[in-house]
């Protein structure tokens, strides 16, 4: 038995080293576009209360700021973190080591020279109108070389694995690697290869911005909460039997329910309708996934205090939850009627990207980092930094984007209220909100640190080496909640 | 689990190993949930909740898609069937009518009666009644000094309307007046105008009245 632990000690060691070089340079990368985003992004809201700053510089005009800050933090930290997420977690599950990485540092020096460029471009001026888009053409080729390098290997693992059970977050993994590819090129051919006319633009446009959040980022974050309620608190997931049916109704829910956005365009009307019904048929996904995560959690909230990393996921849970039910609200059409161009539609966008995936992605790489480097985190202070950060600036800005979004849905349903009126009535929110994301770019910034101290070569030298201990076998005694 | 709470800030210690969360996974998906009075609610509770998105979903869409019609971009528009509404007939007259509000209405007036002592009436008119040849060329070529209408005497100039009127406008009008303020006289059809169009091609004078008279007796 003894040997026995040592051999799967071992064997999980072969594969954390094979990963470990692609996931660090994916994940130092994707921390670097985060800080980058960050500021944009601060500087982007920061000109919705005082308009003259940064404006004398061509470059850093709101039009350019705002999508250049979007696109860094969607494609340069978001997809960078979930490529690290998803490598090492296939890598894991799969039981195989990760081969051929070098193969990976090309994908990802081709990835990140694309977003380098496509961020340059649009900051010249060059990008093109659509939202999530922007990026200039020039690069388009790029990231797609990039990532079929890296979608390749995340399949390949799994269909080379060494075990004999499939589980829920490669599901989602195996699924999101064939997702992202699938509407990213149906957007480029639709939008800019050989454009579709007139009214079809913006659905294929609407199509894509929905995919990328509900297909992508959603399902690799959900794959990361699968993966750790298990794996730290040692209790299997409650009603497990229903996640395949949640799976499936999900993916085929969210693939259609893009057209909601589309809520009272000029487009033909049965789009947004069958958006609607798309996105009310969520409810059971979202019924069954939120059985699965709160039964679980349910008589062991004690044991996420503890942990780090468990108090990432329950935020991020926390996270899916609200803005699945956010979306579900602007996909009633008299609510969207009074809502659909505020804050609050920003703010769905912003649960789904940040409060739900980048969480989950923060907690993971608390975990899979010191097993990575072999080393553990040095300062404490900077990891409750980086948590209190999070945790208090996902609150805030939700309430934030929430008041300010209704009260501008009202300001503007309101003949009697001058535009200019809104904007003065809204300045004290955008205040408020510029200083919530400096919150968070302090939460980014104590990260960093701690990332360079663990991952750096040179700087973590003085770093002590961590004590993985051999996890305990997962039993289904343990189903109940014996804590 | 013996380590002190900030130990999991350094290094986080698993409390599963991958290999047996997929493995009691596996298991549950092949069990049955546990049975409450004979059978298990939840899977019941689920089936439910589907069956009614499906029927729901539905009879949203069938509200809503107004039959997946491309050129629809509102959930109210009332779009009948192609074929489900009657094209309504328009009569000559109908057409006739509009002409002459357009043209002819300003001197002749809404009554038909005209202007006493500048512009005759078209109303009981033996003229307006008269030979279809003789008005179809007054309202080509125009007309031209004294003319006598219902035993009055008037002394006006009628403009040359063949340029501006298509045949088939030229022919309502004339149908309308013809037939409107208990006029009774028959219906002109555009061949009509054609044929005396043509019959007229190089002439550009108006008419006068001795020369109408000497037409379509």
């Amino acid at each position: 038995m003894n040997s026995n632990d040592q051999n799967a000690r071992a064997e999980q060691q072969e594969i954390d080293a094979s990963a470990k070089w692609p996931v660090l340079v994916f994940f130092g990368s994707a921390l670097l576009w985060l800080l980058l985003g960050g500021a944009l992004q601060l500087a982007a809201n920061i000109q919705l209360h005082t308009p003259g700053f940064l404006s004398g510089c061509e470059w850093f005009t709101h039009g350019r700021l705002a999508p250049a800050a979007q696109n860094a933090l969607i494609y340069g930290w978001g997809m960078n973190a979930a490529f690290a997420f998803g490598l090492w977690l296939m890598a894991r599950l799969s039981a195989t080591t990760l081969r051929h990485g070098g193969w990976l540092f090309v994908a990802a020096k081709f990835w990140n020279l694309g977003i380098t460029l496509g961020i340059g471009g649009i900051l010249a001026g060059y990008s093109t109108s659509f939202e999530l888009l922007e990026m200039p053409r020039y690069v388009t080729l790029l990231l797609l070389v990039a990532y079929a390098i890296i979608g390749v290997w995340v399949v390949t693992t799994f269909s080379i694995r060494n075990t004999e059970n499939v589980y829920a977050s490669q599901w989602y993994l195996f699924g999101a690697a064939f997702w992202f590819p699938w509407l990213y090129t149906i957007a480029q051919v639709m939008l800019f290869k050989a454009p579709v006319r007139g009214v079809l633009q913006p659905i294929v446009n609407a199509w894509y911005v929905h995919g990328l959040f509900g297909l992508w980022f959603v399902p690799v974050a959900l794959a990361a909460i699968y993966y750790f309620l298990p794996k730290l608190l040692g209790k299997p997931i409650s009603n497990y039997y229903l996640a395949p049916l949640a799976f499936w109704w999900l993916v085929a829910s969210t693939a259609l329910a893009g057209g909601s956005r589309l809520i009272g365009a000029p487009v033909p009307v049965w789009i947004p309708s069958l958006g609607i019904v798309a996105n009310m048929m969520l409810v059971l996904p979202l019924v069954i996934i939120g059985l699965n995560f709160l039964g679980t959690l349910s008589g062991r909230f004690g044991a996420v205090g503890g942990s780090l990393t468990l108090r990432f996921i329950v935020l991020s849970i926390a996270g899916f939850l609200l803005s699945s039910v956010l979306g579900l609200a602007l996909s009633m059409r008299s609510f969207a009627a009074i809502m659909q161009f505020t804050l609050l539609v920003g703010l769905r966008d912003w649960l789904a990207f940040y409060a739900c995936f980048s969480t989950a992605m923060f907690g993971a790489a608390y975990f899979f980092l010191p097993r990575l480097t072999g080393k553990e985190w040095r300062s404490t202070a900077l990891v409750k930094a980086h948590f209190g950060a999070t945790a208090l600036g996902v609150v805030l800005l939700t309430v934030g984007l929430a008041v300010a979004g209704s009260q501008q849905g009202h300001l503007l349903n309101d003949p009697a209220v001058p535009f200019g009126d809104i904007t003065k009535a809204l300045a004290g929110w955008h205040t408020f909100n510029s200083v919530v994301l400096g919150v968070l770019l302090v939460g980014h910034v104590a990260f960093l640190i701690n990332f360079i101290w663990i991952a750096c070569p040179i700087n973590s030298q003085g770093t002590a080496v961590a004590q993985i201990t051999n996890p305990p076998v997962l039993s289904l005694a343990a189903k109940e909640g014996h804590a | 689990m013996s380590q002190k709470p900030d130990n999991h800030f350094k290094v986080e210690q698993a409390a599963a190993s991958d290999d047996s969360i997929q493995q009691v996974h596996a298991q549950l998906l092949g069990q049955k949930p546990e049975k409450k009075d004979g059978y298990p609610m939840l899977p019941l509770v689920f089936l439910g909740v589907m069956c009614s998105a499906v029927f729901f979903g539905s009879i949203y869409m069938a509200h809503n898609s107004v039959r997946f019609d491309p050129l629809v971009v509102n959930e109210h528009a009332k779009r009948e069937k192609p074929g489900a509404v009657k094209v309504a007939a328009v009569s000559p007259h109908d057409l006739g009518k509009r002409v002459f509000k357009n043209t002819c209405m300003a001197c002749h007036q809404e009554n038909g009666l005209g202007v006493p002592g500048a512009f005759p009436p078209l109303a009981g008119s033996e003229w307006a009644q008269g030979p279809e040849d003789r008005v179809i060329r007054i309202v080509l070529l125009g007309l031209n000094g004294p003319i006598t209408v219902k035993g009055q005497e008037y002394n006006s100039a009628m403009a040359s309307l063949g340029g501006v009127l298509k045949d088939d406008q030229i022919a309502n009008a004339l149908t309308y007046v013809r037939s409107e303020w208990g006029n009774t006289a028959s219906a002109v059809t555009p061949e009509a105008v054609a044929k005396v169009r043509a019959e007229l091609a190089g002439r550009t004078a108006p008419w006068t009245a001795a020369e109408l008279l000497k037409i379509g007796n």
